[in-house]
């Protein structure tokens, strides 16, 4: 095959590579994003669920809820960024270490 | 270019084959039967606001844990992980005391899974007998693992998923209003013990996620543990979140609060409260699976620990071997049947379990605390060193050390000698181990064998004087 013919070759193969890489990676966020929002919502549910059902009990401690929220917010943040950071990870690693191979 | 810059130093060592659903597999299957029992005790103290309130510290805490795992975990690529994260960036003290409580941390939850399993085995099949089933589920699982680590693994996959499954259905259908719940259950056992109970709660709150810092211990035998052991371990992370969330408001809708908190099998007894047949023979089934489950990924876990220890002469080196066909830290995977054993028919399981939930709050202390050295010997990001970065460190970090030591203090109330023993073991084997190290010769740190560079030359020199630290390999 002639020098231009694997040049071609090699482009397309380099094209295949990385829309191969992309995929994998937005299967990656994917499931991330997933995974994330089945946590914001149960947690948020259960957080919801309780305080209504004992709202005398939260009444008469005032200062708890606070103390909840703090907690349920300190929570979310933490693995959000978390989790972003995962996959800033991975996208800045994938070719390097050929992850998806 | 090759991930693991120990390749060669590792040749002919552990195989590199897993994958970030293998990680997810190891640290959520040993934790979640956590969430089919024991949790249930933070209603007992605090009521049904004192066990939200310990998932949710604990929670926090564990979060950070696992942050700092990932990147610990995705930099050593080792197979001892807290045990080889303090080695390294500790002091060798620290290191035998983690690896020790990661050892005793997981051989009990084994041996208590071991029993649990056989009961429900004896509920079943009435002709049964616990001791020659609880013998049999150890000796399966360490054949098991004997074999490989991937079919160990993946079998552990097919398992959790299948009591995962199990919660999440269970979870959709109650919350849809396919099952009847019960609200007023919530307010009646709110905080039956007041804010002291609520305090009390925390020391139950670890039951949710105990373990999940175990699912970065099979980095080395990650293909790619820059991907897998971050991934796996933060979905692992979410999934435990996700499942204790769904557990509460479970069994807090479908069982008054004074029979939860006294509950062998909460979610189980909550699907026959539930009274549809499908999902008492899902739970019922989640139980046993995920009592297997955790069984075996804690003689995965343990068996690492041992080998890690044995790999630095801390224990006898014999213990070191890898099978030549399997690929397995064959020895120290044996070597675990015996002690499970030892463990399960004390006569004292109770206090084993107290012991290792002692021993795992000793390691959310020193894996924080590991990771604060980390940062400052290495405060540059690079591919080598550290291919993953968590977020807003090293102040989470302690933070974390913060809620662990809190969460420690509140088994004053209930568990004062256990904690005293348990501070006095660790202590006694930090002694014993630094001067044991500080007689040996080759403390010298090999960073190199890791791949790095040497460290910032200031805490270099500090860490050398203080503790002698070692990089044998």
């Amino acid at each position: 095959m002639s020098a231009a013919g694997n040049t071609t070759v090699s482009s397309a193969g380099n094209t295949s590579l990385n829309a191969k890489y992309k995929s994998k990676l937005n299967m990656d966020s994917a499931l991330i994003a997933l995974m994330l929002s089945l946590l914001y919502g149960v947690q948020l549910f259960l957080v919801y669920s309780v305080f209504s059902a004992t709202k005398p009990v939260l009444l008469e401690f005032s200062g708890l809820v606070p103390v909840y929220l703090l907690f349920v917010g300190l929570m979310f943040f933490i693995e959000t960024v978390g989790c972003l950071k995962v996959r800033q990870s991975i996208k800045q690693h994938m070719h390097e270490f050929r992850y998806y191979d | 270019m090759a991930e693991s810059n120990s390749d060669a130093s590792h040749a002919g060592g552990l195989v590199k084959t897993l994958r970030p659903y293998h990680v997810w597999a190891l640290g959520v299957g040993i934790v979640l039967v956590g969430e089919y029992m024991g949790w249930n005790f933070t209603i007992a103290k605090g009521g049904v606001l004192g066990s939200l309130f310990a998932m949710l510290v604990a929670g926090t805490m564990y979060t950070i844990i696992s942050l700092c795992a990932s990147e610990l975990g995705s930099a050593t690529k080792l197979a001892g992980g807290p045990y080889d994260w303090a080695r390294l960036f500790v002091g060798p003290g620290a290191a035998a005391i983690v690896g020790l409580a990661v050892y005793m941390e997981f051989i009990a939850l084994e041996a208590a899974d071991a029993i649990v399993v056989a009961f429900i085995a004896t509920e079943i099949f009435p002709q049964l007998q616990v001791f020659p089933v609880t013998l049999l589920v150890i000796a399966l699982l360490t054949f098991i693992n004997y074999r490989g680590v991937v079919g160990a693994l993946t079998l552990n996959f097919a398992l959790t998923m299948l009591a995962f499954f199990a919660i999440i259905t269970f979870f959709f259908a109650t919350a849809f209003g396919v099952v009847e719940t019960h609200p007023g259950y919530l307010l009646e056992g709110a905080m039956p013990n007041g804010l002291i109970g609520l305090f009390a709660a925390l020391q139950f709150g670890p039951w949710f996620f105990l373990g999940i810092e175990g699912a970065a211990m099979c980095a080395e035998e990650c293909k790619h543990p820059s991907r897998a052991v971050p991934l796996g371990q933060q979905a692992g992370m979410i999934t435990l979140l996700v499942g204790a969330a769904m557990t509460i408001f479970l069994c807090s809708m479908l069982i008054p609060t004074d029979t939860l908190g006294v509950s062998v099998y909460p979610l189980f007894e909550a699907a026959q409260n539930g009274g549809i047949f499908i999902f008492i023979a899902l739970l019922g089934l989640g139980t046993f699976l995920t009592c297997i489950a955790s069984a075996n990924g804690c003689v995965c876990d343990a068996s690492r620990s041992w080998y890690a220890l044995s790999r630095d002469e801390y224990v006898s080196p014999w213990f070191a071997a890898v099978h030549p066909k399997y690929s397995t830290p064959y020895r120290a995977v044996i070597f675990t049947a015996p002690i499970a054993v030892a463990f399960a028919f004390s006569g004292y399981l109770d206090q084993v379990i107290t012991f290792s939930i002692i021993s795992g709050l000793l390691c959310y202390v020193l894996i924080p605390f590991s990771l604060i050295r980390f940062r400052k010997l290495f405060p540059a990001s690079t591919s080598k060193v550290r291919p993953f970065a968590g977020p807003l460190q090293p102040y989470i970090a302690y933070f974390a050390i913060g809620i662990a030591l809190l969460i420690m203090s509140t088994l004053f109330w209930g568990y004062k000698y256990n904690l005293l023993f348990g501070l006095l073991f660790y202590t006694i084997a930090y002694f014993y181990f630094s001067s044991k190290r500080k007689k040996s010769s080759g403390n010298e740190p090999i960073w190199s064998e890791l791949g790095w560079p040497d460290p910032e030359t200031a805490g270099s020199q500090h860490i050398k004087e203080v503790t002698g630290i070692e990089c044998s390999r």
